[in-house]
């Protein structure tokens, strides 16, 4: 017999999409990392304010605070996509949403779409307060607005990145507690040592997606790809990725690690 | 027609642990299917297979002649399903939890208001603007009950159902599959023989992964009838009256002052023997069947040596 036909995928994305959205609106993590993306924002606007430390132009001022957005991102995303997998076979919510006529596929893109918006939009919290203070100390007309752009550009594909390398560790994962946390340890320690032990050995650390990340602030304020410091026999080299480079990188990660998210959640049984 | 197919459908989480082996039914049209068995006989894996929950390790599973592992999305068309536990996001109310479902399944909500409506009449859920993370575990059962319902899918799969519900709403679950069943194929598995009895029109026991038995209620009465009966007469009677009825009777014992427990061979034709001598004594109030059918025959197809509980010891 012919079944009732379920709606389109792409119906059934937008589905997805949206409630997943409000889902992640509602919950608690979502008001924490916003207060503690705002309270750190507003402590450095503040901090520059009394101290008149203005970093001499607004460009270089504008990248001050936008340095903290790959750290900001990683546990920004960690806490909201770390556990878009796990919660399907960690807890009842896969028996309730793995029955439906939806492909895996579909509403894992929808889920994937919706923790990028809601990451993005709190990482544009500190655009916006970096913005605001660049215009308060040197008006808006200094605002080097077309890096910036490119900027937020960088940062939305560091997005996608960051809350698909978060979905592939949940997919190891039942607990969607545990998945986050050792998201969030691999991606912001495991990375930061690995990049600190290659630095000390001269090579650069292409593989890490904190280090591409670095190109959300060089975009605006140009730094030497690599710089040499150090005394007699002991020499520490510092890198920082060429714009392209990292942009590439962060395009390997996502299309890598979320093209093996959607394998493993296509996959994976439900068998506890 | 709704239809669900499985065919020599296996199931092993590892080559020593074999969860189904080799299981065939077909059903279709309307009806309520039992699945019965112990803990761990293959009855959870047997309706995660049935919803694309697990793959099989080899063989099918179709809905609608649609086979789950090639397009699940087509096979689950026309399927509602409440497997093991599930939690609908803690964060949604109650009404988006099933409006989220009804989108899912038709794209539409333009009147799925009025159907919560019906819902909410025929299940008595919890108020509709309560998130769900709120709910006691009756009250969630309820609601994924609702959101498998919705839309009005025509197979429905249920695993143990009622569990965790008190017993106002297991006959509030009762009344609404008995209502479902005259126009949906719905299949569940259950622990509770008085539950499977009251809704289920055929049976399938299953055991240590393999289906046992395969039938209608009536034909199990028929293979498996009761090997005792409860009889209460109107007015006291001497239990060696009832005795002097062997070699029908086999042996007899006093539940109360005018109630004998009356074992015997278990055949239809004895019952009815023994329901004639009987009334030769003296005035029958009641003649039942000491245990219900399914538990007999599950008793004897799965074994264990479960008994009756001891009656009461006789007054005399």
């Amino acid at each position: 017999m012919e079944s009732a036909a379920p709606p389109s995928d792409q119906a059934q994305f937008f589905t997805a999409l949206r409630r997943q959205f409000r889902f992640y609106r509602r919950t608690n993590r979502f008001y924490g990392l916003l207060g503690f993306v705002l309270l750190v924002s507003i402590a450095f606007l503040v901090v520059t304010l009394v101290e008149n430390s203005n970093s001499g132009n607004a460009a270089s001022y504008v990248a001050s605070l936008l340095g903290a957005v790959p750290t900001f991102g990683i546990i920004i995303c960690a806490f909201i996509g770390g556990d878009a997998i796990a919660m399907d076979f960690g807890s009842g919510t896969g028996y309730f949403m793995l029955v439906l006529p939806v492909r895996r596929s579909v509403l894992l893109l929808g889920r994937y779409v919706a923790a990028c918006a809601v990451s993005f939009c709190l990482l544009l919290v500190v655009y916006a307060t970096a913005l605001l203070g660049a215009s308060y100390f040197f008006g808006a007309g200094a605002i080097p607005w077309g890096t910036v752009a490119q900027s937020l550009g960088l940062a939305l594909l560091y997005v996608l990145a960051v809350v698909a390398t978060a979905f592939f560790f949940s997919s190891f994962f039942r607990s969607p507690a545990m998945s986050m946390v050792v998201t969030i340890l691999i991606l912001f320690l495991g990375f930061d040592i690995a990049q600190s032990i290659v630095s000390v050995a001269g090579v650069e650390p292409w593989f890490s997606i904190l280090y591409a990340g670095d190109v959300i602030t060089t975009v605006i304020v140009p730094v030497a790809h690599k710089t040499t410091t150090g005394m007699g026999r002991f020499h520490f080299t510092t890198f920082s990725p060429y714009i392209w480079e990292g942009a590439v990188i962060m395009l390997a990660y996502f299309v890598v690690f979320l093209g093996i998210s959607l394998w493993i959640y296509q996959r994976k049984e439900s068998k506890g | 027609m709704a239809r669900i197919e499985v065919v020599n459908l296996s199931k092993s989480f590892s080559p020593s642990r074999p969860a189904l082996v080799n299981a065939n039914f077909r059903y279709e049209g309307s009806g309520a299917i039992g699945y019965l068995g112990p803990n761990g006989a293959g009855k959870t894996t047997t309706l995660k297979l049935l919803t694309g929950l697990l793959r099989p390790t080899s063989g099918e599973a179709a809905i609608n002649d649609v086979n789950l592992v090639v397009d699940r999305k087509r096979a689950l068309a026309d399927v509602g399903a409440v497997i093991e536990t599930p939690e609908p996001y803690p964060s949604q109310t109650v009404a988006e939890a099933i409006e989220m479902v009804a989108e899912f399944r038709t794209g539409r909500l333009d009147d799925v208001a009025g159907e919560i409506g019906d819902l909410n009449t025929k299940l008595e859920l919890p108020p509709l603007t309560q998130l769900t993370g709120r709910l006691s575990k009756g009250q969630r059962q309820r609601v994924v009950i609702a959101a498998a319902l919705v839309r009005d899918p025509k197979i429905i799969i249920l695993d143990e159902p009622t569990t965790g519900l008190d017993p106002k709403e297991r006959i509030l679950i009762r009344n609404l599959l008995n209502d479902l069943k005259k126009d949906h194929l719905i299949l569940m598995s259950s622990h509770l023989m008085q539950e499977v009895t009251e809704i289920c029109d055929q049976v399938i026991f299953v055991n240590e992964g393999q289906i046992l038995v395969r039938d209608t209620v009536e034909n199990l009465a028929d293979r498996f009838v009761a090997r005792s009966v409860d009889a209460e007469f109107a007015t006291p009677l001497s239990i060696d009256r009832i005795r002097a009825l062997a070699p029908l009777v086999k042996d007899v014992v006093v539940v109360g002052e005018r109630r004998f427990r009356i074992s015997f061979d278990g055949t239809t034709s004895a019952r009815a023997e023994i329901l004639a001598g009987l009334v030769k004594l003296g005035p029958v109030l009641s003649y039942q069947s000491a245990s219900l059918v399914l538990e007999d025959a599950y008793l004897s197809l799965i074994g264990g040596g479960v008994g009756l509980p001891p009656p009461p010891p006789s007054p005399n």
